[in-house]
């Protein structure tokens, strides 16, 4: 079987957004499975000004066929006026709908190649849902579009344009159970031919609980969060809350955070703060394993995979309870706690600190739920039975 | 590796072990003690609520949850606070400094900062009075209806 693959962004090294790292891991898992692939992507790198910044063309990665493309001009103005509408709750038309979707990031050179090649492809995985991209895609070629949405609860994943093409595609690969009953919600009435969840598997690891506080000299109990800080992230409640939890409870309890972007720090929380910035995937591993807890208190996600690999360091994870999804995976694990308040994170964070059995059970439930349900060969099989239909 | 070619389902909630779900009521019941002692009437927590109080406004009690942070943290703090001074070179020069600098901003303030905490407490009261007086109404409104559509039912 051919399969095309189409992804916004595809990073030379490495990879940044979580959907482009999903998509990339897809194609090699297709590959592996002795599907002929080709990954389709843009010329950008940076999903903020979506500039050209790479050259267009064929290249091969990892033995996988790539072609990048340019990306569609665009009214930056227009986008983000509609942005500010939709993320306020506003209502909007059909024509103000399109008009938002078609200044996202486009490439109608992608399309048309893939519009030329269509006879010799059979199936089509693109996604996130939010990119007029995947939008253009999937209307090309409806019947061969397999969609990896990674849908939000949010107002972006209420414009009737989009969900009118996505209701028509082939079929649809889930993060989670969550986000396939949100995509229930969004598309009454929904039937395509092809509905799983699939997700992404993480290659087993052991990091040692000492490592990090030998490396760094960090004695003090924490918590860790790796990942982008960022309002939409939850981190400056993080942030707030463990604030509070020190001067309340007079315990030194440091907060360690790895990935990228600003955070406030109030001066009372300096000296307990530490930023790791872009580590290596070990020292991540390591932070994690030697955390108290792993602290997400996102409230929109599709899958979150740095939860997963917190627990396969064997650390309990401490999410938001509104935050479905990290709920969701907490309770299918049992292999962290949530919160909805301050006092709520209070009271769980000391049982985690205070409770050791505790945490090593949490955190081996996690483990053995990550290895079951994520494994890569779990999840190949997983991808493996929705390309077959 | 062995291909797994089946998985678990997809929700096993209350695996073996430990019950997540029997620890998250042991964490509410504890919550709710320590609620009933008042050991959470604190400026701080109501501080510390408010990036996440953006999380709940779609909560059934979310005017309960925001009105209690607005109580707690309703007066303006004009007290005396520690100072601090990092750089330790002159740290005793700068903390006199900033302390006749505090005495002089308390002192010309605080006539200013007790206004504010009068019209923040006129405020307060008004938003739990309105508050109190649509949920009545609401309340009102729902009876109404439903005697209504029992009443067309008939």
């Amino acid at each position: 079987m051919k399969i095309a693959f189409v992804s916004p962004r595809l990073h030379e090294r490495g990879s940044v957004g979580g959907a482009e790292t999903l998509l990339w891991n897809m194609a090699r898992d297709a590959a592996a499975l002795g599907h002929e692939v080709v990954f389709l992507t843009t010329c950008a790198l940076d999903h903020i000004s979506w500039k050209n910044a790479l050259p267009e063309g064929r290249a091969d990665r990892d033995g996988i066929e790539v072609h990048r493309f340019r990306v569609d001009p665009r009214d930056e103005g227009q986008l983000a006026r509609f942005q500010i509408d939709i993320t306020r709750g506003a209502r909007l038309s059909p024509a103000q709908q399109l008009s938002w979707i078609s200044n996202t990031a486009n490439s109608s050179w992608l399309v048309e190649w893939l519009r030329a090649a269509a006879p010799s492809i059979d199936r089509v995985v693109a996604g996130p849902y939010l990119f007029g991209l995947t939008w253009n895609v999937c209307r090309a070629l409806p019947d061969k579009t397999l969609l990896v949405p990674c849908f939000h609860d949010e107002g972006y994943a209420r414009q009737g344009v989009l969900l009118d093409a996505y209701r028509k595609a082939r079929g649809f690969l889930f993060n989670t159970d969550p986000e396939r009953e949100l995509a229930h919600s969004l598309m009454p009435g929904l039937s395509p031919r092809v509905e799983s969840v699939v997700a992404m598997g993480i290659e087993p690891f052991e990091a040692d609980k000492r490592a990090f506080a030998a490396r760094t000299g960090i004695a003090a109990p924490y918590v860790i969060y790796s990942g982008r800080r960022e309002d939409g992230k939850g981190t400056p409640v993080l942030v707030d809350f463990l604030d509070c939890f020190r001067r309340r409870t007079g315990r030194d309890v440091h907060l360690v955070m790895t990935g990228s972007g600003q955070v406030q720090i109030p001066p009372s929380l300096a000296s307990a703060f530490h930023d790791l910035g872009f580590v290596s995937e070990q020292a991540k591993r390591e932070a994690m394993a030697g955390a108290a807890a792993f602290v997400h208190p996102s409230l929109n996600e599709s899958l979150s995979i740095v939860l997963l690999e917190a627990w396969l360091a064997r650390t309990p994870a401490l999410v938001h309870s509104r935050g479905r999804v990290l709920r969701w995976q907490c309770e299918s694990s049992c292999g962290g706690l949530w919160f909805t308040d301050y006092p709520e994170f209070e009271e769980a964070l000391l049982r985690l600190l205070d409770d050791a059995p505790l945490n090593a059970v949490l955190g081996a439930q996690g483990r053995r739920y990550v290895l079951e349900r994520y494994s890569p060969a779990a999840v190949r099989a997983r991808l493996a039975a929705a390309l077959e239909v | 590796m062995n291909e797994q070619t089946e998985t678990p389902p997809a929700i096993t909630i209350g695996a073996d072990g430990v019950d997540v779900h029997r620890i998250e009521r042991e964490i509410l019941e504890a919550v709710a003690a320590k609620r009933a002692r008042g050991e959470y009437d604190d400026a701080a927590v109501a501080r510390a609520e408010r990036n996440n109080i953006l999380a709940l406004k779609d909560d059934k009690e979310f005017m309960e949850r925001y009105l209690a942070c607005l109580r707690q943290i309703v007066p303006v703090d004009i007290n005396d606070f520690e100072i601090v001074e990092r750089r330790s070179r002159l740290a005793p020069l700068l903390k006199a400094l900033k302390r006749t600098i505090w005495k002089l901003l308390k002192f010309y303030t605080y006539r200013l900062w007790s206004q504010q905490n009068q019209t923040n407490g006129v405020l307060l009261a008004a938003i739990e009075i309105m508050d109190r007086r649509h949920g009545a109404e609401v309340a009102a409104l729902r009876a109404r209806i439903e005697a209504l559509e029992r009443a067309s039912a008939k």
